[in-house]
């Protein structure tokens, strides 16, 4: 218990007024110089004022308005922690976790609440709380408290000003109306006034949100200011109040038959405390619900209602924060949309904070959303999806810990009977005890944190996973159905997504993500459905006509496999027509348009990963590829090259193809003769072939391809003890990487220190590209004539040009001369004057 | 003369920069009031290397090759690369150990004045014109004046004390106003009019002296004709010299100029008994020798004076005259190294700048010195010549294109003196290049993506593409190629689009270059299938009959992009280029295979295309493709190795190559020949 209070509190002790804090240290030192009993207890504070004293300073020297801010934060859960204190008091009853505080901390709510009342509520400010919370006991003489309340206004008004400086002077627009109402005051004084004002209450809000909670009302009411500057600011507040006192439990308002209980006053005051909190809180989001819809404060909306969904996600009504967020996801604002994907991806990654239900909720709407769009939404609106965390243990662990737990109790229950038996074993009744505790320390952690039991999140999960699921096969059904999107397309422009499907993409990824889970009753279906996106819907039409693009389909053949792969016990689906996708989608593939990666991506779960039964089939993907590298730049043919050499590794009768045998040998089967541009890899003949494209990726240009080349068609020799040696670890993706444009171009090239002269030049031939003879034209070109005329005119034109020079040169002479007259008469006037 | 200038010259410089540089680039063209824009230009100049000398100042010379590139990494701008050995040219330029002084004893022959002074008479240029303007106004200004004076005595002491004083503040001036310095000094003028010393070069002087020097070239006259080719240098130049003076008119000025230029090469060598060319060892021996000390000083006048010539000419008859002449005594800038650097600067300036013939007159210059000089001076001109040529080509059109190609050849050529050395810097260029590209590739931004898809970048990937093919077969230059190969794909990666295509073809027309030249294989065939892919509507009306030269071009303007001939010309040329490709490798065991694919797609787009003329193109060359993978099939069925067997491979079909037979060669020298004839027409 004394380890919690201790984790809690640190954080949690508020830091005060800042000038007279050493003062009042300085004070305690006297007071515990006298009172010795409470020395240990100071010295425990110390540290922690100097701790405050650091971060305050740190405060200070920031923005006065960020200081503000954290003070809020840090008081705000202080203050709940003493509303649980009153709760303890109050209502025993209470599920909450009071006992987690010690006695001296219950001895000083009873002081305080008593203090309390002997000074005016209103008037505790929070030096006051903060002093009665270092000195306990201590009472301040009144003057100081005074004093202490004058600091406390003093910088409230302070930070009001900072905050009127930013937005200040811009108001002028309102001055006019408000003028009416405020004669006195000009526009500029009442928005600083009304700033004032809300920090004032926010202040008392913060310091004693029970005495305060009236405020909220006065907060909102500020909220419907006409000035614009004044509702963002009154919202930015009241967030920022909210966030703070909020408690950490869901309210709920007592029935009716409750209501008429007869209830001690302080439950009374509780009750009437959460319901106005509650009221309140209804009325903010509303507000915010409806200022969202105005574009000028659109965005201040929004963020508040993003950071309420990241903080308390456990409070009430955060149904209708949920549904405005998800409303809000694929928003063509890219600000509000990041804000949004943001909020939801919390929700997905925190579920410890409101126990998986609003990822359930979440999950539901943005599934109804996609609905009602009919799947024309910005691709991160299902982004977010893959954020999502299955915990396919809940169950496993649950069942695994059940039966002992029972067991255990079990022997408890017989350990108390044989207690009672054997009666005076103190050291096992100690023992007892201290078990007892601790379980209901556990039980009471159980009920304190949001961890429902397993059962109920293995059913939220399985409803999440349901509704995410059901959502990517809406988007898979949409894009298999042409007309419907087509006509769509130009009605709804998506600045983001490829082409006519900008949710498939993102979809491919999630399926192919949460392929593990995917439930087998879909799975016929979900494959089928992929079959006809990847571009096999039958063979006339040709893939030609397919309308999603290739990295698409590509996508498609990857997650069909990856489904196959993770669900292969189950299933018995023959991928065939995938293969055949994938082979004829090499010829479609082009380096600038479609993304690389997702090609060595199939190819690695397609060709590297599988296990290939059928050698024709290999056989023709060996070829395809070494073919396909021939015509492809250095990233694309590496990975191929890589897939190559795998599948001759694996299937070592394939390596027959590296051997110029008449006729294919023995394994030509059943086609005699190769067809290069057959669609269908089973039937192109390539065991007929021979790798020759081999020798010509020998002379590339990029040493590892042509060294790879090198090593593929030697494998001929390999014999088949040595296969498993030489199995390469690296995956078509990581060639693909490897040897990427980006890549290459950081490649040090090696300072070639000393060149290899391979022949030496012929002397003779001094050129290298020119030649020799035009160039030797040019040597005499100079004619006698016409050059003796050029210097001729060189001449005369120097000439002219100083002949020229030298009189200007006179001119000005004589016109400086002329004017120094003047100087000469008025020199002489001079002279006569005196 | 830079000295001379000093520190106000280059507060000077500093301040009005800008303007003096428009009013330099007007000078090139207009070539009016030479000396006093002259003067800044120097000073500019000397600013300008002070201050790229301080910059390069702290770099060691030791790992100098590893800071160029990261200083050319941090700035990614090309003409930042080399810019290290901008050693002061101008250091020593105030040096004048040059300046011989006239023999007295030489004969003068004194003529009429009548030939002096006579040529202004029948003249009428427009400078003249203006003099005469200038000279009336003059008169009328001193009559005011005389006026004055004759009205007020008093005024003219006046005058006489405070004439002093103005003079003072005039020079003052001089260097604060553009135009001060045509006004300079006036007692210049008087003290040259007083102390005119009397002997004037004439004609007939200079006949008895060119004929003296002819016959016996004893150093006496041979020093005063040089010290007369000197004055004739500066003419015009040096105001306060006496030079002006000495040149009696302009049949003096040109006999003496082409004379002494024409001649005085073979004087020294007789001087110095050397006979025949020179190289190194031979001039070498040459300083050794008695005679070399008393020569040295009228042939450092020589060239001194003949630098000095052809950094003010502007004519280009006479600068390539000048410049071809002094080639003759190139030898003889071994034994002044300042003297050499400031040639190589101002060759290398005219190489870059001047027209057909200067250019390659320069070029030779460079060349000489490159080859024939020690290494330091072929180093000073790879770094120039370079940068030079990166300052150069910026711009592409049909006019400068041959030029660009000249200038191009030109740095191979001289790349190709010494592979050992220059490929270390080919390869800090390239890789500068990369790392442009590598940022580029990064960032994505306009400004980057411009200086990619610039002909500034593209022109020096070329250099080092024909660098590279030329010396490919005597030198290992692997890494050079992967690099500069990568390179060129990443351009042809970043940019693709249709509007890009031009720089598309341009990049596999380079990449074919070098596969070709270098043997190694190059796949460029997907770069060609975009084209092939199908396009959006084209706009049918063929009335707009333009003809599309993808070379010319990087970009092609937006309204082309939808037309027909665009379309069909990009085809075409894609057809072009991939048939170059393939007869790179017809005879290659592996032809089939390489043409597998591009035959699938070529096949598709001429079921699916409409543009008729196309039609028939793509046909035959799949035909043709078709027949020779027969042709190969049939031969390799032949054989009995492997592909492991690369020896055999090698070997596979040479002799068919030499004799020409497989159809697709057949082909490609005729679609060549068709192309050829049409940029012809075009």
């Amino acid at each position: 218990m004394g380890k919690k209070n201790k984790v809690i509190l640190p954080p949690n002790l508020p830091p005060e007024v800042a000038d007279d804090e050493i003062e009042v240290s300085d004070e305690d030192l006297e007071f515990v110089g006298r009172n010795r009993e409470y020395v240990g207890f100071l010295t425990k504070l110390d540290t922690k004022s100097i701790d405050r004293h650091v971060k305050r300073v740190a405060n200070h020297e920031d923005d006065e308005l960020e200081a503000l801010y954290e003070k809020r934060n840090r008081k705000p859960s202080l203050l709940r922690l003493k509303e649980e204190e009153d709760k303890l008091q109050v209502d025993p009853v209470d599920a909450l976790p009071v006992k987690t505080l010690d006695g001296k901390l219950e001895y000083r709510t009873a002081d305080r609440s008593k203090s309390g009342d002997g000074t005016d509520g209103k008037e505790s400010a929070m030096g006051i709380e903060d002093d009665e919370k270092i000195a306990g006991m201590m009472k301040l003489t009144k003057p100081e408290k005074r004093l202490k309340l004058k600091k406390s206004r003093k910088e409230a008004k302070k930070l009001a000003k900072v905050e009127e400086k930013g937005d200040g002077g811009e108001e002028k627009l309102h001055s006019e109306v408000l003028a009416k109402v405020e004669e006195d005051l000009s526009a500029e004084e009442l928005f600083r006034k009304k700033k004032i004002r809300l920090a004032e209450i926010g202040l008392q809000l913060l310091e004693n949100p029970e005495e305060n909670i009236k405020a909220l009302k006065e907060l909102l009411q500020i909220c419907d200011d006409e000035d614009q500057n004044i509702v963002k600011l009154g919202l930015m507040s009241l967030l920022a109040v909210f966030k703070d006192i909020i408690p950490g439990y869901r309210i709920r308002l007592p029935t009716e038959k409750e209501m008429e209980m007869t209830v001690s006053k302080t439950v009374r005051q509780q009750r009437f405390y959460e319901s106005t909190l509650l009221r309140s809180y209804k009325a903010y989001l509303m507000k915010l619900v409806t200022l969202e819809k105005q574009p000028s404060i659109r965005q201040v909306a929004v963020r508040c209602l993003c950071s309420l969904l990241d903080a308390v996600p456990h409070f009430n009504f955060r149904e209708s924060i949920l549904a405005s967020v998800v409303k809000n996801i694929s928003s063509s604002d890219d600000t509000i949309r990041k804000l949004c994907c943001e909020a939801t991806r919390s929700i997905f990654s925190n579920e410890g904070k409101h126990g998986g239900e609003a990822t359930l909720e979440a999950v539901r709407l943005i599934a109804d959303h996609v609905k009602f769009h009919d799947c024309q939404l910005h691709p991160d609106s299902i982004d977010v999806f893959l954020s999502l965390t299955f915990d396919e243990d809940i169950g496993k662990s649950d069942v695994l810990k059940e039966p002992v737990k029972p067991k255990k109790r079990g022997k408890w229950k017989n350990q108390d009977g044989s207690k009672e038996v054997q009666g005076s074993d103190r050291k096992k009744n100690k023992q007892e005890l201290m078990k007892k505790t601790r379980e209901e320390v556990s039980a009471d952690l159980k009920a304190v944190s949001f961890a429902p039991d397993s059962k109920d999140r293995k059913l939220m999960q399985s409803e999440t996973l349901t509704a995410v699921f059901e959502t990517y096969f809406r988007i898979l059904k949409h894009s298999m159905d042409p007309s419907a999107s087509r006509s769509k397309v130009n009605a709804v422009s998506l600045s983001c997504g490829s082409g006519s499907y900008p949710l498939l993409a993102s979809c491919l990824n999630g399926l192919g993500k949460f392929s593990h889970l995917i439930d087998l009753d879909f799975m016929g279906d979900l494959l089928e459905c992929l079959k006809k996106l990847a571009g096999y819907s039958d063979h006339n039409d040709g893939s030609m006509q397919n309308h999603l693009s290739v990295s698409e389909r590509l996508q498609c053949c990857i997650v069909a496999f990856m489904v196959m792969r993770n669900n292969l016990d189950a299933l018995n689906v023959d991928l065939q027509d995938f293969y055949v996708q994938l082979y004829n989608l090499l010829l479609e593939y082009r380096p600038d348009r479609d993304c690389g990666e997702v090609l060595a991506k199939a190819l690695k779960t397609m060709l590297w990963e599988g296990k290939q039964h059928d050698m024709q089939r290999a056989a023709a993907f060996i070829k395809r590829l070494a073919t396909f590298s021939l015509s492809f730049g250095s990233a694309e043919a590496m990975a191929a090259l890589v897939t190559v050499k795998h599948l001759l590794q694996k299937n070592s009768k394939c390596r027959n193809l590296l051997e110029n045998d008449a006729g294919g040998g023995s394994l030509a089967g059943l086609v005699a003769k190769y067809r290069p541009d057959a669609t269908d890899p089973n039937i192109s003949g390539a065991l007929a072939s021979v790798l020759w494209e081999l020798s010509l990726l020998v002379k590339h240009y990029n040493p590892s391809i042509s060294s790879m080349a090198a090593s593929i068609s030697s494998m001929t020799s390999m014999n088949p003890a040595h296969s498993q040696v030489l199995f390469s670890t690296a995956s078509p993706l990581q060639a693909f990487a490897d040897l990427s444009t980006e890549r290459e171009l950081f490649k040090p090239a090696s300072k070639a220190a000393s060149l290899r002269r391979k022949r030496t030049r012929e002397i003779e031939k001094d050129f290298v590209v020119m030649d020799p003879d035009q160039i030797r034209k040019y040597e005499n070109m100079i004619d006698e004539g016409v050059l003796t005329r050029k210097f001729k005119d060189h001449f005369i034109l120097n000439k002219g040009i100083m002949e020229n020079e030298r009189l200007r040169r006179e001119l000005n002479h004589t016109m400086s001369s002329i004017s120094l007259y003047e100087d000469y008469k008025r020199q002489k006037k001079h002279k006569k004057e005196r | 003369m830079a000295k001379k200038l000093g520190k106000k010259a280059r507060k000077f410089a500093k301040k009005k920069l800008p303007s003096v540089m428009k009013r330099q680039r007007k000078l090139n063209s207009m070539f009016k009031k030479k000396s006093a824009p002259r003067r800044l230009k120097v000073s500019n100049e000397v600013f300008l290397e002070e201050s790229n000398k301080s910059k390069n100042v702290q770099q060691t010379h030791g790992d100098r090759e590893g800071m160029i590139l990261d200083e050319a990494v941090y700035n990614n701008d090309l003409g930042d690369l080399f810019h290290q050995d901008d050693y002061d040219l101008d250091e020593d330029v105030s040096v004048s150990d040059g300046y011989i002084s006239e023999d007295p004893e030489c004969p003068y022959i004194s003529e009429s004045e009548d030939e002096i002074c006579s040529e202004e008479k029948s003249d009428d240029t427009p400078i003249l014109l203006q003099n005469r303007e200038i000279y009336q106004e003059i008169a009328k200004q001193k009559r005011k004046l005389d006026k004055l004076c004759v009205k007020d005595p008093q005024f003219s002491k006046f005058l006489e004390s405070r004439r002093s004083d103005l003079h003072k503040s005039k020079s003052e001036e001089i260097y604060s106003d553009e135009e001060g310095d045509a006004s300079a000094d006036d007692d210049g003028i008087r003290e040259s009019e007083t102390s005119l010393s009397g002997k004037v070069l004439t004609s007939s002087t200079l006949d008895v002296w060119c004929w003296m020097v002819m016959e016996q070239p004893n150093s006496s006259t041979l020093s005063s004709l040089l010290y007369g080719f000197r004055a004739a240098c500066h003419y015009g130049v040096d105001s306060d010299e006496v030079s002006q003076q000495k040149i009696a008119n302009r049949e003096v000025f040109s006999k003496l100029l082409t004379f002494v230029l024409q001649e005085a090469h073979g004087i020294f060598c007789r001087l110095l008994g050397i006979s025949g060319s020179m190289n190194k060892e031979n001039m070498l021996k040459t300083t050794k020798k008695s005679e070399w000390k008393s020569v040295r000083p009228l042939i450092k006048s020589y060239l001194r004076s003949s630098l000095f010539l052809l950094n003010q000419e502007m004519d280009n008859q006479i600068l390539m005259f000048v410049i071809s002449q002094l080639r003759l005594s190139i030898m003889f800038f071994a034994a002044f190294p300042s003297l050499a650097k400031r040639l190589i600067k101002r060759s290398i300036h005219l190489w870059a700048t001047g027209d057909e013939n200067l250019s390659a007159c320069s070029f030779f210059i460079i060349r000489d010195i490159a080859s024939k000089f020690s290494s330091d001076y072929l180093d000073i001109c790879l770094m120039r010549t370079y940068r030079a040529f990166i300052a150069n080509c910026k711009f592409m059109d049909p006019a400068n294109l041959k030029h660009i190609k000249f200038l191009m050849h030109s740095i191979v050529e001289i790349y190709s003196l010494d592979i050992q050395k220059s490929s270390q810097k080919v390869l800090v260029s390239v890789q500068q290049l990369a790392s442009i590209l590598r940022q580029a590739l990064k960032i994505k931004k306009k400004e980057e993506l411009k200086k990619i898809h610039s002909w500034q970048y593209i022109n020096c990937i070329s250099v080092w593409v024909e660098f590279v093919s030329c010396n490919f077969k005597n030198y290992d230059l692997q890494p050079l190629v992967v690099l500069i190969i990568e390179i060129i794909r990443g351009i042809a990666h970043l940019f693709s689009g249709p509007r890009y295509l031009p720089l598309r073809f341009k990049c596999v027309k380079i990449l074919n270059q070098l596969s070709l030249s270098s043997g190694v294989f190059i796949p460029i065939a997907s770069l060609l299938f975009d084209c092939l892919d199908k396009r959006g509507n084209i706009n049918v009306d063929r009335t707009q009959r333009s003809h599309v030269d993808f070379f010319s071009l990087l970009k092609a303007p937006k309204q082309l992009l939808k037309s027909r001939d665009f379309h069909e010309e990009s085809i075409l040329t894609a057809i072009q280029l991939l048939s170059e490709h393939f007869s790179q490798w017809s005879y290659h065991i592996s032809f089939p295979e390489l043409t597998t694919i591009p035959l699938i797609l070529l096949k598709r787009f001429h079921e699916n295309t409409t543009l008729e003329s196309v039609r028939r193109t793509v046909k035959r060359l799949m035909d043709q493709a078709q027949q020779n993978s027969e042709f190969i099939q049939r031969k390799r069925d032949e054989v009995s190795f492997s592909p492991e067997d690369q020896s055999s491979v090698d070997s596979f079909l040479q002799l068919e190559k030499n004799d020409e037979s497989a159809p697709f060669g057949r082909f490609y020298a005729s679609i060549r020949h068709t192309s050829i004839s049409q940029n012809m027409i075009h």
